[in-house]
């Protein structure tokens, strides 16, 4: 599908152009291809099974029979339709790669940084890299991974990414933290 | 704590992750039952002290409903399960 109309970043004219990059970086991905995917009540272990068996996406657990699927590989244009093939009749498929924002947090503080606003152990050994949750972080509802030992994914809705964004920067307040796109 | 709830699906979580709908005890009447069955159903509560069963939501998390069973007077959480498999529902 083509999209006709001009594409606009939540977050355009809020943040970027930053002089230099500091020890903690946030960074917002310009654009990302994301699906939410329920499982058919009974069929989640089949559905799990796809999703996990392709290295074409990233499956992030929302909840029971839930995931919020990320792709470096597909577009945000083909990802939904891809995950419909591919899971058949074990899962619906909804796009939100124009309903989220996703963000990078990485940097040695970026655990320190989100404990001030979520209250969810984020010691290594309790969440692990590879591991994901929804999460309540100040008073927004987001998805949270964890993809390094000091990198996070953030995956909110559209139109509360300039709040969460102000949220991080408050949080961020004794520690050194810049903010812009991601480059590519 | 009561201010700690371990959800089944998301481990241990804050209360101000969930939304408290209220007594997990009352049983939906037959839709033909005699009125004073659905008034008792839709308006009475017991309220009582101590020991409870309610249904929470966990809306900032996997948004499914739970049975939180908590001691309403000492804040203590005996067990905290998914309403589906409480053979319930959230209804
Ligand atoms: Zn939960």
């Amino acid at each position: 599908m083509a999209y006709e109309y001009q594409a606009v970043h939540a977050l355009d004219g809020t943040i970027g152009a930053i002089a230099e990059r500091r020890a903690n970086h946030l960074s917002v991905h310009r654009t990302t291809a994301v699906a939410m995917v329920l499982a058919v009540p009974g069929q989640t272990a089949e559905a799990a099974g796809i999703l996990l068996s392709s290295g074409e996406f990233e499956a992030r657990f929302s909840g029971p029979g839930e995931w919020l699927v990320l792709s470096e590989v597909h577009a945000p244009e083909t990802l939904a339709a891809e995950l419909s093939v591919r899971l058949g009749d074990f899962a619906f498929v909804v796009d939100q790669s124009h309903g989220r924002v996703v963000l990078t947090l990485s940097g040695p503080d970026a655990a320190r940084i989100l404990a001030n606003g979520i209250a969810v152990d984020l010691h290594a050994d309790a969440f692990p890299v590879g591991r994901a949750a929804n999460v309540l972080c100040s008073h927004l509802s987001i998805n949270l991974a964890r993809t390094g030992n000091e990198s996070f994914d953030l995956v909110v809705m559209r139109s509360f990414a300039e709040a969460l964004v102000d949220d991080l920067k408050v949080m961020a307040r004794s520690h050194d933290l810049s903010v812009d796109f991601a480059t590519r | 704590m009561a201010s700690l709830i371990s959800c089944p699906h998301c481990g241990t979580r804050p209360k101000e992750e969930f939304f408290i709908r209220g007594d997990a005890t009352p049983v939906r009447p037959a839709l033909m039952a005699a009125e004073e069955v659905w008034h008792d159903y839709v308006h009475l509560r017991a309220n009582p002290r101590g020991r409870i069963r309610e249904h929470w939501q966990h809306v900032a998390g996997c948004r499914r409903w739970l049975v939180v069973e908590r001691d309403n007077f000492t804040h203590e959480v005996f067990g905290v399960t998914d309403a589906a498999k409480a053979g319930e529902g959230a209804r």
